[in-house]
C-alpha cells in the first residue's frame, strides 16, 4: 500500500515537472501574457477584457495564420506593481521565458511599466501598453526605434490629450455655469495628486485657463495617497472658487469626493478622476459622490460607435460590471492583435509591426490609429480627436455613471458638432445653484 | 612552479583541516560552489534573474546586520541607504554617463554620506528611539524624490540605464562574485578587532566607553560601512533594473530587510544571506498560488520564530555543532571531544 | 486661516493621539513594537464595514461588535504568536510585521483591493466660525479626549492601573512584589488593541478602506509617539497634537507642498530628538546595561 502511494507521488510529481518544463505543449496556439496587478480593479479590468477577447476569437475558431488556425490561450501574470515594482518584472521575466508567451498586455504603473518595457523589449515581443499614461513610453519608441518599436499604447492616450480634453470639458461646464448662475467670471481651482504624470498638465492648466476666460484662484497637491483631504478642502472654499479641476488617478479620489459632497463645497468637480470611472465609487463614497465629473473610456448606454454597445453590454453580462479603462485589452487583442497577425500571415514580430503601426482601425472607444512625432519617427502613440479617440466626460447623477459629453461639441470653428449617442445633459449640484443663484 | 605548488598544498591543508571539520564550513563552501557552477547546470533566464536579485539583496540583508545586529543600533530605515545607492548610481550614470563599474561605487559612497548625515544626528538617540526615528529617514526622501520631480523623476524613477553588462550569465556573475565577496568582506570586518568592538557596543556601551573607546566614532563607522555595502546592492539594483525608482524608498522595503536580517538570525551575516536565499526564492516559487503569496509569506516567519526565535541559522547550527567549553572553538556534534583541545564535550 | 489650521489640525491630531495612546501604552508596559497596532486598526474597520454593509447592522452596534471582536482576535495573536518568544525582542519585532502583512493579506483576499466605505454615525457638518467641520471629526475629538480621560482614570486610580504602571516602570521588581507581570501584559495587550480598534471606529467613517490603510498612520503613530516620549501618555498625546498642527500648517501655507506634509511633520520629530533626544516628556534612561 505503502509503496503504490510512493510511487504514484513519484509519478504525479514526474508529471508536474513536465508539465512545467514543456511550456510549448499546445504548439497551435498563441500566447498572450496578461499582466497587471491582478488585486486591484485595474489588474481585473485587464484580465477580464482579455478573457472576453480570448471567448470571442476561440469561439469563431481561432485566428487565422497563414493556412491554419490557431486559439489563444491567455497567461495570467500578477505584477503585483503597486506594491513592489521588482515582482512586475519578475512576473515579466517569467511569462516570457517560462510560458514562452507570443504577446503582452497589460501594465498600469508608470515606474513598473517602464521597467517591464526594456524586458519585453529584450525578448522582442510585442507589448502592448494598457494603462499607463505617460508620454515617455512612446517617446522611448521614437527615440530608439530599433529597440523599442515593440511597445505599442493600447490604451489611455497620452497624458497631453488627457489635459487637452480636460480644457475642453472644463470650458463645457464654465460655458453652462456662466449661463445658469450668470457668473461673470468662473474661478477655478487645481487640486492635483502629487505625481509625474501630473505636472505637465498643472502647467498647462495654469497657463491654459486664463485663456478660456477664467481665473486660477489656487493649486493644491495632496499625496495621491491622501485619505483626509478636509484641509485641503477648507482652503479651497476659503478661495470661492466655483470649479476645481481635479486629476486624480489613485485612491485620492474617493476621499476627495466623498468629503466634497459631504461638506456640500460650493464648487463643481471637472476633470480627471480615475476611481470615479469605477462602478464602486458610488458606495465607495456613500453617495457622497454625486456630480462628480471625470474623463472616461466607457459609459453604459453611451456609444461612440457600432462596436461600443456590444463590447459594454456583453462585459456587463459577462462580469457584472461597466468596463473600465483597462478592459481595453480586449480592444488590443480583437482589434489590434488579431486582424494583423492575419494579415501578415505570421506571428513574427517584426513582421507585424509595420502593419500594426499604420494599420487604422474601429475598436469601442473610437478609431485608433498610431502618430508619429514631429521627425517623422514612429510614436506607437494614439491619435487622438474627432474622428479618432476622443473619451468621453460622465457625471454621477443619482447614483448612475452618465454620459455628459462631447455633446454638440465642436473641435474647430466650422468643423461638424460630434454627440455620441446617449449623451444626457450636464446636471449642477443643487447647492451649487442655492449659493450663487440671484 | 614550486611556489605553486606550495600554494596549492596550503589550500589544500586549509581546506581540509579548516574547512571540512565543521558542517557549517562545508555548507558555506558548497554554497559558494554551487552558485559559482550553476550557470553549468542551467541558463535560464528568470532563474538567473531571481538568483541575480536574491544575490543583491543579500548583500542589503547583510549590510543591515553589519549595523543592526552587531552594534544593536536598530535601523528600521535601511530602505534609505539603498535608495541613495540607486538614485546615486542612476542619476550619474544617466547625466554624467558614467558606466555601472564607476557608478555603483560612486553609489555606496553617496549611502556613505547619507549614512553619516543621520549617523550623527542619531548618535545621541538610542534604541526604540533609533529605531523608530531611522524609519521616517526614507520617507522624508521620498518626499524630496517627488518635490524635486525634474531630476528624480518622481514616481517614475530614473530610467534608461546602461546595463550592468552584455548578457544575463554575466550580470549573474558580476552580482553573484560581488556578493560573496562584499559578504566575505562584511564577515571579516565583524572577525575582526573593530567587529568586536561592535559586538561590545551592542553588549554593553557603558563598558565600552569605560575601556576607554571612543564608541560614537565606531557607531559612527558602523553606520558608514553598512550605508556602503547597501549602496553598492542599490546600485547594482538600480543597474539590473535600468530604473531607480521611489519603490526603492518605501517602508515596505526597510521592513522586509529587517524580516529576512530576524528570520535568518543577527549577529551572524550569513544568517541573513542564507535567509535572502530562502525567502526571495520563496515567495517566487509561491507564484503558482499568486492570491495566497504573501499569506504564506507571513505565516511561515511567524511559524519559523515560534520555534527559532533567534532566526533559522543559529538554531540549525546548534545542532549540528557543539561549542567546546573549554576553548570555544566549535565542534560536530558527534564529537565526543574537542578536535582542539580534547576536552569532553557534551 | 488660522481658525482653519487650528481646527484640523485639532482633528488629525485626535486621531493620531488615539491610535499613539495604545501603542505607547503596549510599549510603555511589555516593552513590545507592535507594528501591527495600526493592522488591528485596519481589521477594526473591516469588521465595522462587514457588520454595516453585509449583515445589516446599525453602525454603533457594528463598531461595538468590531472593537470586542478585534479585542479579542488582538489577545489571540498575542497569546499565540508574541507571548512564546516576549524574550527576544528582535523576534517580536518581525513577528509583528509577520502578522501585520498576514491581517492585510487576508483581508485583501476577502474584501479585495478596492477601496470601500462606511456610513457616519452622524452625517453632515456643522460650521464653527465660518469654517465647515464634520459631525464625525467633533466626535472624533470628543472621543479622544473622553478615552484620554477614561485611561487617565484607569491608570492612576484603580489597582489594575498601579498595576500596569509600576509594570512600566520596572518589569522585574514589579514581578519580584508579587505582581502577575504577565497578566499585566496581556491585559495592557487588550486595552491595547482595544483602542486600535476603537480609533478604526471613530475614524473609519470619515476615510477609505482599503488593506493597505494600515501604512500611512503607523508611521505617523510612530512619529507621535517618539516625539512624544516612548511610554508617556502626556508626551503622547502632545505630539499628536504638534505633528496635527504641522501638517495642517503645510496645507494651508503652501498648497502646492501639500502633500510633502508627512515629510515635514516627520522632519519636526527629528528637530525635536535633536534637540531632546529623549522626547518631549520621556523620561531619560538611565543607560540601560
Amino acid at each position: 500500500m505503502k509503496k503504490t502511494t510512493v510511487s504514484w507521488t513519484v509519478l504525479l510529481g514526474v508529471c508536474f515537472v513536465m508539465a512545467m518544463s514543456f511550456p510549448a505543449w499546445g504548439a497551435k496556439t498563441i500566447k498572450i501574457g496578461v499582466i497587471g496587478p491582478m488585486n486591484f480593479v485595474q489588474g481585473k479590468g485587464h484580465w477580464n477584457g482579455a478573457v472576453m477577447a480570448m471567448e470571442k476569437i476561440n469561439a469563431r475558431g481561432g485566428i487565422q495564420v497563414g493556412n491554419k488556425k490557431m486559439k489563444i490561450k491567455l497567461v495570467k501574470a500578477d505584477s503585483n506593481e503597486f506594491l513592489n515594482v521588482m515582482d512586475a518584472t519578475n512576473a515579466m521575466e517569467l511569462i516570457l521565458t517560462r510560458d514562452k508567451v507570443d504577446f503582452i498586455v497589460g501594465g498600469f504603473r508608470s515606474e513598473a511599466v517602464l521597467a517591464m518595457q526594456d524586458i519585453a523589449m529584450d525578448y522582442k515581443k510585442i507589448f502592448i501598453g494598457c494603462g499607463a499614461a505617460h508620454p515617455k513610453l512612446c517617446l522611448r519608441v521614437a527615440g530608439d526605434y530599433k529597440r523599442y518599436k515593440y511597445f505599442f499604447r493600447g490604451t489611455p492616450f497620452n497624458s497631453r490629450y488627457l489635459v487637452k480634453t480636460c480644457f475642453i470639458q472644463m470650458a463645457t461646464v464654465g460655458a453652462i455655469l456662466k449661463k445658469v448662475l450668470n457668473i461673470p467670471k468662473v474661478k477655478v481651482a487645481i487640486v492635483a495628486e502629487k505625481a509625474m504624470w501630473v505636472d505637465p498638465m498643472i502647467k498647462a492648466a495654469q497657463g491654459f485657463i486664463p485663456k478660456m476666460g477664467m481665473e486660477v484662484v489656487g493649486t493644491w497637491r495632496p499625496s495621491a495617497v491622501a485619505t483626509d483631504v478636509t484641509a485641503e478642502l477648507s482652503a479651497v472654499q476659503r478661495t470661492g472658487a466655483h470649479m476645481i479641476f481635479t486629476t486624480f488617478s489613485s485612491s485620492v479620489g474617493i476621499p476627495f469626493a466623498r468629503q466634497a459632497g459631504e461638506l456640500e463645497v460650493p464648487a463643481v468637480q471637472v476633470g480627471i478622476n480615475v476611481e470615479a470611472q469605477k462602478d464602486g465609487f458610488w458606495k465607495a463614497t456613500q453617495g457622497m459622490g454625486n456630480y462628480v465629473m471625470t474623463l472616461n473610456t466607457y459609459c453604459r448606454d453611451v456609444e461612440a460607435n457600432v462596436l461600443t454597445k456590444p463590447f459594454v453590454e456583453t462585459y456587463i453580462k459577462r462580469f457584472g460590471e461597466v468596463p473600465t479603462y483597462t478592459a481595453d485589452t480586449y480592444a488590443a487583442i480583437v482589434y489590434n492583435l488579431a486582424p494583423a497577425i492575419e494579415q501578415a500571415g505570421t506571428l513574427d514580430a517584426d513582421k507585424l509591426i509595420p502593419i500594426m503601426e499604420t494599420r487604422e482601425y474601429l475598436s469601442p472607444g473610437g478609431t485608433v490609429g498610431y502618430l508619429k512625432d514631429a521627425e517623422g519617427r514612429h510614436l506607437h502613440d494614439l491619435k487622438w480627436g474627432p474622428g479618432y479617440l476622443t473619451s468621453l466626460g460622465v457625471q454621477w447623477q443619482d447614483g448612475k455613471l452618465k454620459g455628459v459629453w462631447p455633446n454638440r461639441w465642436k473641435a474647430s470653428k466650422d468643423a461638424p458638432a460630434i454627440t455620441y449617442k446617449g449623451i444626457v445633459p450636464y446636471k449642477i449640484p443643487p447647492w451649487v445653484i442655492k449659493k450663487y443663484k440671484k | 612552479m614550486g611556489i605553486l605548488g606550495f600554494y596549492l598544498r596550503k589550500l589544500f591543508n586549509i581546506v581540509k583541516r579548516e574547512m571540512l571539520v565543521l558542517p557549517s564550513r562545508i555548507v558555506v563552501g558548497l554554497f559558494f560552489l554551487v552558485l559559482l557552477l550553476l550557470p553549468v547546470v542551467t541558463q535560464d533566464p528568470y532563474v538567473l534573474r531571481i538568483l541575480v536579485l536574491t544575490s543583491i539583496f543579500a548583500i542589503l540583508a547583510a549590510s543591515w546586520d553589519l549595523l543592526s545586529g552587531f552594534t544593536g543600533q536598530m535601523n528600521f530605515g535601511h530602505a534609505l541607504f539603498f535608495g541613495v545607492g540607486a538614485y546615486t548610481a542612476a542619476l550619474l550614470n544617466l547625466h554624467a554617463h558614467i558606466p555601472p563599474w564607476g557608478s555603483i561605487p560612486l553609489g555606496g559612497l553617496g549611502a556613505v554620506l547619507a549614512g553619516l548625515i543621520i549617523g550623527i544626528p542619531c548618535l545621541r538617540l538610542r534604541g526604540t528611539y533609533l529605531a523608530l526615528t531611522t524609519l521616517a529617514f526614507p520617507i522624508i526622501l521620498m518626499g524630496i524624490v517627488f518635490a524635486f520631480s525634474n531630476i528624480t523623476g518622481g514616481e517614475l524613477g530614473v530610467s534608461g540605464l546602461s546595463r550592468l553588462s552584455g548578457s544575463r550569465l554575466s550580470d549573474y556573475y558580476i552580482t553573484v562574485v560581488v556578493m560573496l565577496g562584499l559578504c566575505t568582506i562584511m564577515w571579516k570586518i565583524t572577525d575582526s578587532n573593530t567587529g568586536i568592538i561592535f559586538h561590545a557596543i551592542r553588549e554593553d556601551e557603558v563598558a565600552v566607553r569605560a575601556a576607554g573607546i571612543n564608541t560614537t566614532r565606531y557607531k559612527l563607522l558602523a553606520f558608514c560601512l553598512s550605508g556602503f555595502f547597501a549602496g553598492i546592492s542599490g546600485g547594482l539594483y538600480a543597474h539590473f533594473m535600468r530604473i531607480a525608482g521611489p519603490s526603492t524608498l518605501e517602508v515596505s522595503m526597510s521592513f522586509t530587510v529587517v524580516i529576512w536580517a530576524i528570520f535568518g538570525g543577527i549577529v551572524t551575516i550569513y544568517g541573513p544571506v542564507g535567509a535572502v536565499f530562502i525567502l526571495f526564492p520563496l515567495l517566487e516559487f509561491f507564484r503558482f498560488w499568486p492570491e495566497y503569496r504573501m499569506l504564506m509569506f507571513a505565516v511561515i516567519v511567524l511559524l519559523t520564530l515560534l520555534y527559532m526565535p533567534d532566526g533559522l541559522f543559529p538554531w540549525l547550527r546548534d545542532k549540528v555543532e557543539t561549542e567546546c567549553p573549554r576553548c570555544k572553538i566549535r565542534n560536530v556534534a558527534t564529537r565526543k571531544t574537542c578536535r582542539v583541545c580534547t576536552a569532553p564535550l557534551d | 486661516m488660522i481658525l482653519d489650521i487650528i481646527i484640523s489640525g485639532l482633528i488629525s491630531g485626535s486621531i493620531y493621539a488615539l491610535l499613539a495612546i495604545g501603542f505607547s501604552l503596549i510599549f510603555g508596559v511589555a516593552r513590545i513594537i507592535n507594528i501591527a497596532h495600526t493592522a488591528f486598526y485596519m481589521v477594526a474597520s473591516y469588521c465595522i464595514y462587514f457588520g454595516t454593509h453585509k449583515l445589516g447592522l446599525h453602525p454603533i452596534w457594528g463598531m461595538m461588535a468590531a472593537v470586542i471582536l478585534v479585542t479579542l482576535f488582538g489577545l489571540i495573536c498575542y497569546k499565540l504568536f508574541i507571548d512564546p518568544i516576549r524574550e527576544h525582542e528582535a523576534a517580536v519585532l518581525i513577528g509583528t510585521i509577520a502578522m501585520a502583512i498576514a491581517m492585510q493579506e487576508i483581508m485583501l483576499l476577502i474584501f479585495t483591493g478596492d477601496y470601500l466605505s462606511v456610513p457616519s454615525l452622524i452625517g453632515g457638518y456643522l460650521k464653527i466660525f465660518d469654517v465647515k467641520v464634520f459631525y464625525q471629526q467633533v466626535l472624533t475629538f470628543g472621543m479622544a479626549l473622553l478615552i484620554l480621560a477614561a485611561l487617565w482614570a484607569l491608570l492612576m486610580k484603580t489597582r489594575l492601573g498601579l498595576a500596569i504602571r509600576s509594570t512600566a516602570e520596572d518589569r522585574e521588581v514589579a514581578n519580584l512584589m508579587g505582581m502577575n507581570e504577565s497578566r499585566v501584559a496581556m491585559i495592557t495587550m487588550g486595552i491595547s488593541v482595544g483602542l486600535a480598534a476603537l480609533t478604526g471606529a471613530v475614524i473609519v467613517p470619515l476615510t477609505t478602506l482599503s488593506p493597505f490603510m494600515w501604512m500611512h498612520p503607523l508611521i505617523m503613530m510612530m512619529a507621535v509617539v517618539v516625539l512624544g516620549g516612548l511610554g508617556s501618555i502626556k508626551g503622547s498625546f502632545v505630539g499628536a497634537y504638534i505633528l496635527g498642527f504641522a501638517e495642517a500648517m503645510v496645507v494651508f501655507l503652501a498648497p502646492m507642498g501639500a502633500y510633502l506634509k508627512g515629510s515635514v511633520a516627520l522632519s519636526i520629530m527629528i528637530l525635536v530628538l535633536l534637540i531632546r533626544p529623549e522626547g518631549l516628556f520621556g523620561v531619560a534612561f538611565e543607560e540601560e546595561r
